[in-house]
């Protein structure tokens, strides 16, 4: 039987594929428990479930390569090598956060790792992601911009305007809807007019495609050859990845919305992290005790990560006024 | 001779044309209103030949909810449309719901399928349902099992065969299909070896690749065998290799299988090729021989997938043995041009010219 790796990345890459999905996923289960106890400030909205866009996407890029993320950007962040105590603090409102505990879940930035910021506004990130794709145009160095909205935000004027900028210029940037369904509470059947956002792309001549945000090879394959593409010049182009979400849309939220036995489904059925444990360990490349190794470790970096952020200190009064305006 | 009050299935597939070959080949988007014109125009097609009842898949990306808002507004402009009910599935938004919409089109007695999609779509209800006349309309990716014809004519054919105007002998024909069987070994506790069986419409091809990732096919160094139902020079897709070397019509008898490689020490020729839409390859050849319907062809490749009318979907190792057998008249379909000249032959849309 040929033990040869049938998947198009390295077992070190498949082992930190699954390590930077498994902290995703520790990471938003941890939030879940400790908002639910009133121990974070503000609103969270989850991530879990979603992983392998993120890491599927992120695999490809480099520090160079600019994203703008949503108001559930806890997983971009991860994937794209945020450091998870300084995310972890930045949630819990603590001095030595991302942004020194100032902007909480949905502002986490970092952009020595090329993320530019989670975003509040829905949408929001698209126009962003053109400027920086205009730099990454200027600078010749190959690099792309990758922004991330949500079905829902897909609808806002400045997702389509960004589309046709984008489109007009030829710009590095890539536009990636992750379809979960439901934008907050409503059904993408009754929210949107037309329910298919590569058929938005195809309205401004972009390619589009689509595929299943669960199965972390598909989006990585097909990410793979989007941003190959945009990084030689070929131009923008539009991801659908169609996938599922554990949490409502913000924790506390009842989802009356689902349907009768929707979130047993998809738990059982269409968790990304148990579908690529099979693909990998039913291919013999890696072994189920190397799987478990990296969930003991995701699971002791957030323990850390929460002792370190109960630990630090919180703003104060001075602090309020610093990093209101950056010099460049 | 069908039943007078026939029932027409309608399977649109809302996911093909979405994959990766949009952007490394320029292939077409269908956009979804597009798709629902197509069934507006099947079901003014339908109606007009007397058919009141058309039972369609549902879906949850935008083709249910669309033409659920363009019934409404032919109603209110009081067009006339047969009464559309949509199957009581859940969609998934994967195969499975192609694959269990044919099943309950089936067990519905419905007289014929129209079909929307490309050739992974056509599979996928032929596989459950193969003996229910299908009629393909060409909406996917690659196409060379649906024929390229404009919806209503399609929907007219379907009409006069499913309300009896035209005998089944003269409106429907069978067409041939590949099966595949992977066997592995028996597990523990197990006495007979797991089995998995599926079917291609128009090429069975191994891939060297062993996942499944995005599904399509776009890349020549990694095709190892094509194995082909029909090979028509002017097809688009891996039916191609062989029809540009060995054209095999889809009513001749037999099949094609071809070994390729690129060795130069093993391919004795090479074809230039349209491989999928926008991709025109150099393909190296190393063996070719026909298929004889029931002999079981053994893959010789060692590790890969097989990917079905285009799409990989079976991956197997050293501890598989994967045969693929022809099968000749294995399902129906709807010959749209012999109905059409039967009902010019018969004056079937003849009307008086003249009040009475």
């Amino acid at each position: 039987m040929p033990s040869a790796n049938p998947f198009p990345l390295e077992r070190g890459q498949l082992l930190q594929a699954y390590r930077t999905m498994r902290t995703i996923r520790e990471f938003e289960e941890r939030l879940h428990v400790d908002f639910g106890r009133g121990d974070i400030p503000g609103f969270v909205h989850l991530y879990a479930g979603e992983e392998a866009a993120a890491t599927g996407i992120m695999m490809h890029l480099g520090d160079g390569d600019r994203i703008a993320s949503t108001h559930r950007g806890h997983g971009h962040c991860i994937a794209k090598g945020v450091d998870v105590v300084e995310m972890m603090k930045e949630i819990y409102g603590r001095k030595g956060g991302a942004c020194n505990g100032k902007g909480g879940s949905m502002h986490i930035a970092d952009l020595s790792k090329g993320m530019m910021g989670a975003n509040g506004i829905l949408g929001a990130g698209a126009p962003l992601v053109c400027g920086a794709a205009v730099a990454a145009k200027f600078r010749k160095k190959g690099e792309v911009a990758i922004s991330f909205v949500g079905d829902g935000a897909s609808n806002q004027g400045m997702f389509l305007e960004s589309l046709n900028l984008a489109a007009v210029w030829n710009l590095p940037a890539i536009f990636v809807v992750e379809n979960n369904g439901y934008a907050e509470s409503t059904s993408r059947d009754y929210g949107v007019a037309v329910d298919s956002y590569v058929d938005r792309a195809a309205g401004f001549g972009l390619p589009g495609v689509t595929v299943d945000g669960t199965d972390f090879f598909a989006v990585y394959e097909a990410a793979g050859e989007i941003i190959k593409r945009a990084r030689e010049g070929g131009g923008p182009a539009l991801l659908e990845c169609k996938m599922i979400r554990f949490y409502g849309h913000f924790e506390g939220d009842a989802q009356t919305y689902r349907g009768p036995g929707e979130l047993d489904d998809i738990r059982a059925n269409q968790d990304c992290l148990k579908k690529f444990a099979a693909a990998v360990t039913g291919a013999g490349v890696i072994a189920q005790t190397e799987l478990n190794a990296v969930d003991k470790e995701a699971q002791s970096l957030i323990e850390r990560a929460v002792k370190e952020a109960k630990a630090a200190p919180l703003p104060t009064a001075a602090d309020l006024t610093t990093d209101v305006y950056v010099s460049y | 001779m069908a039943s007078r009050t026939p029932t027409i299935g309608i399977i649109a597939n809302p996911a093909s044309a979405r994959d990766i070959r949009r952007v490394v080949a320029n292939a077409n988007n269908l956009q979804t209103a597009d798709r629902v014109n197509i069934v507006l125009r099947v079901l003014t097609a339908l109606a007009s030949q007397g058919v009141e009842h058309v039972l369609m898949m549902p879906d949850k990306s935008g083709v249910r909810a669309l033409l659920a808002r363009a019934l409404k507004r032919e109603h209110n402009l009081q067009h006339r449309f047969p009464r559309v009910e949509f199957l009581d599935l859940e969609p998934t938004s994967t195969v499975e719901d192609t694959f269990q919409a044919a099943r309950m089109m089936q067990a519905a007695h419905v007289s014929a399928i129209v079909v929307l999609g490309g050739d992974g779509t056509h599979r996928a209800v032929v596989r459950e349902c193969s003996d229910i006349p299908i009629a393909g309309l060409s909406t996917g990716t690659n196409n060379a099992f649906p024929e390229m014809r404009e919806p209503t004519i399609t929907a007219l054919a379907v009409a006069l065969y499913a309300n009896g105007r035209i005998a089944p002998a003269e409106a429907l024909v069978p067409n041939k299909l590949l099966e595949v069987a992977i066997t592995g070994h028996a597990g523990r506790g197990q006495k007979q070896p797991a089995v998995r069986r599926d079917v291609a419409l128009v090429d069975a091809v191994i891939s060297t690749e062993r996942f499944t990732g995005a599904r399509a096919l776009w890349r020549p160094e990694s095709l190892a065998a094509v194995y082909l139902t029909f090979a028509d020079p002017q097809a688009i897709g891996l039916s191609a290799i062989g029809g540009l070397l060995q054209p095999l019509g889809r009513r001749d008898p037999g099949g094609l299988a071809l070994q390729l490689s690129e060795d130069p020490q093993q391919r004795r020729l090479m074809v230039n090729a349209p491989i999928a839409p926008g991709l025109v390859r150099a393909v190296g050849i190393a063996h070719m021989e026909p298929m004889v319907a029931g002999r079981p062809f053994v893959v010789t490749q060692e590790a890969g997938v097989v990917a079905l009318d285009g799409e990989r979907e079976l991956a197997f190792d050293g501890a598989d043995r994967v045969t693929i057998t022809l099968r000749e008249d294995a399902f129906p379909t709807v010959d749209v041009a012999r109905c059409m000249q039967v009902a010019a032959r018969d004056g079937l849309f003849r009307l008086p010219s003249r009040s009475h």
